[in-house]
């Protein structure tokens, strides 16, 4: 439902618009900017996962963890844990021939948001385990965590990837 | 093969519990929200729309030609919605603001506000904390349409508006009777709205500008200007004649204003029929199977063909129906599960029909999770139940079926081999009639939310009715 439902959002608020004003590009830079879609998305997909008894509350709550996470650097409430890591690696390594290819592991980077499309990764010849894809993603998680101790909104915009289950 | 790429088993109490808790809405709203008012800090602000929560305050705009009563019904909504009345004089008569004081003067010398002014008025008044939590009722905002526009671009739109409309001979004659109380600034008319006390009748002035030639004067230019303004507010427009008594126009805009609009979220139809046996629950199921694609789920269907397939149910089965008494519930209920479970249900939406038949089977079914989110009750009276069922003939020998006034057969000598069912006969509807009879009221009670429908008419004037309440958004109960 979430997926209909971010797709249904941006038709509703953007119809079959030609020509693109330029308060309509003002609007559609600031989603992309600070990242609105995604993040209604994520609030959706929590909502819908827990089903919560007051629906208000529990997204007050999210928010304020993602507010005082982005100011105080703690660490996110995230979907993906060290179960969701493996069950992950064992998606795609559908033969279970114990590894996987260099290029499954850079896309599964990405789908995560842990590596731009530009960054060169290591290629070592031997394949990824799961051990070395677990300790790689929870590397780069924290890397950008870390990087979170700021106020601006790029590296909110890194983290926020992170919660993301695309 | 990519597991990631099969098809997506979504547990059905995700869309039943976003449905229930309008999710699409609250997320549409605060969208909304954010793309007017773009704040540097989203989060902040997602945080206090969230702890406002006035989605469904009121945010109505009432408008008309002079003399149609527009005061007055923008005066008693206000005071029954419990909410803000904001017109010209009121914006003007603001205290501790400076551009209201501004206003006064400039509407001293010319007897007119400058759009930019009036608009900018109503932005601020529209920000304090009273309107932004009881909502606002505008009365006679905007006048024309490049107010109308303005209003737009600073992010104010309302839900609802009404247009009263009424024929100018009327309205001139009515502006004549018109009184006004100078100390509660309302509105009476010396032949239809007189007021009772007397020491009111006493007091009450003559406004001005109310000659005939003021007013159509006045009348003029609102011809003008509404046909431009209506464009702005597409499909929120709602008009009602003003011709009428005053209650009645009241009420008619009470039922609007309350009224929820179709919104764009994703909805399976999970549909449940109900009415006592003929009343055409059948065919209306048949039809939203065809004209939607939902399934259609009847469930004596299904236990005959449990039986046919010899499944384990089946066998279960099969002894009740051989000895003609009621097959129990649980062991429905558990076929019934077995059906709806199913990928294309659970996808697509259900149409059920001859079950739940009484309050047990309904909670039965309630607590196994299979809600319905529309339940219609059709009624038919006893006597048209009779002529429906009791003259429905089949042909032996090309097993076509008619009904002696719907559908006669063709010709005499497929009428004279014609054969009735032995269920067809008045005692055997009789008896299952007052059997639904004795559970319809549990079940009303259970479903409280049903939609209670005229069968007795054609098929597809009935088709028509359930397809609006099943596309039509429940009405809210008024607090």
């Amino acid at each position: 439902m979430a997926v209909t439902l971010r797709g249904r959002l941006a038709t509703s608020q953007f119809g079959a618009m030609e020509a693109k004003s330029s308060r309509e590009l003002q609007a559609r830079n600031y989603l992309e900017k600070h990242r609105i879609m995604e993040l209604l998305t994520y609030l959706t997909s929590a909502l819908l996962f827990s089903r919560p008894e007051k629906p208000r509350e529990y997204l007050i709550s999210i928010l304020e963890q993602l507010r005082t996470a982005k100011v105080s650097g703690m660490a996110f409430p995230f979907f993906m844990d060290n179960s969701n890591i493996t069950a992950m690696f064992q998606m795609l390594d559908s033969s279970n021939k114990g590894s996987i290819s260099f290029i499954q592991y850079k896309e599964a980077l990405k789908t995560l948001g842990l590596c731009t499309a530009d960054e060169v990764l290591k290629d070592d010849g031997h394949g990824i385990t799961c051990e070395k894809f677990m300790l790689e993603v929870n590397k780069k998680t924290q890397e950008i965590c870390g990087k979170t101790k700021g106020k601006d909104s790029e590296s909110y915009r890194s983290a926020a990837e992170l919660l993301l289950l695309h | 093969m990519d597991a990631t790429t099969a098809p997506h088993r979504i547990p059905p109490e995700m869309p039943q519990y976003g449905e229930a808790n309008h999710v699409f809405e609250l997320m549409q709203n605060m969208l909304e929200q954010l793309l007017i008012q773009q704040p540097k800090d989203p989060i902040t602000f997602m945080i206090e729309h969230l702890q406002r929560d006035n989605d469904y305050v009121p945010k109505i705009v009432i408008l008309g030609p002079p003399a149609s009563g527009k005061t007055t019904i923008a005066m008693w909504l206000g005071k029954h919605l419990n909410s803000n009345l904001l017109s010209v004089e009121s914006l003007i008569a603001k205290e501790y603001s400076s551009l209201a004081a501004s206003a006064r003067t400039h509407y001293q010398k010319f007897q007119t506000l400058p759009n930019m002014l009036l608009v900018r008025l109503l932005q601020e008044r529209l920000r304090e904390e009273d309107c932004v939590r009881r909502g606002w009722i505008l009365d006679g905002i905007p006048e024309t349409r490049e107010q109308a526009l303005l209003i737009q671009t600073l992010g104010v739109s309302p839900r609802h508006v009404i247009v009263l409309s009424a024929p100018d001979t009327v309205l001139i004659e009515r502006n004549l009777g018109k009184r006004i109380d100078p100390q509660t600034g309302e509105i009476y008319h010396t032949t239809f709205d007189w007021p009772p006390e007397s020491e009111i009748q006493n007091r009450l002035i003559v406004p001005a500008g109310i000659s005939e030639g003021e007013t159509a004067r006045r009348l003029l230019e609102y011809h003008r200007n509404i046909v431009r303004i209506l464009p702005s507010y597409p499909k929120i427009v709602k008009v009602i004649t003003a011709d009428q008594p005053c209650v009645d126009v009241f009420y008619q805009a009470l039922t609007y204003v309350q009224t929820i609009h179709r919104s764009n979220a994703p909805f399976t139809p999970r549909v449940l029929l109900c009415g006592p046996v003929g009343s055409g629950k059948s065919r209306q199921a048949a039809l939203l199977a065809q004209k939607y694609g939902l399934v259609n789920v009847c469930c004596g269907q299904l236990l005959k063909e449990a039986m046919a397939d010899k499944s384990k149910y089946g066998e279960m089965i099969q002894p009740f129906f051989e000895k003609e008494t009621a097959v129990p519930s649980y062991v429905i209920m558990k076929v019934l599960k077995q059906r709806l479970d199913q990928q294309d249900c659970v996808e697509r939406g259900w149409v059920l029909h001859d079950f739940p038949r009484d309050r047990d089977q309904a909670c039965l079914m309630d607590s196994m999770g299979y809600k319905p989110n529309r339940v219609f009750f059709l009624n038919v009276p006893y006597d048209s139940i009779i002529e429906r069922l009791t003259l429905r003939r089949t042909d032996p020998v090309t097993g076509e079926r008619y009904h002696l006034m719907y559908k006669p057969p063709p010709t005499m000598e497929i009428q004279a081999r014609l054969l009735q069912n032995p269920k067809d006969s008045e005692e055997q509807i009789r008896l299952r009639m007052e059997q639904f009879y004795r559970n319809s009221a549990e079940l009303h009670e259970f479903y409280g939310q049903a939609i209670t429908l005229n069968g007795d008419q054609d098929p597809y004037t009935v088709f028509e009715y359930i397809e609006s309440g099943i596309i039509n958004p429940l009405p809210k109960k008024v607090p």
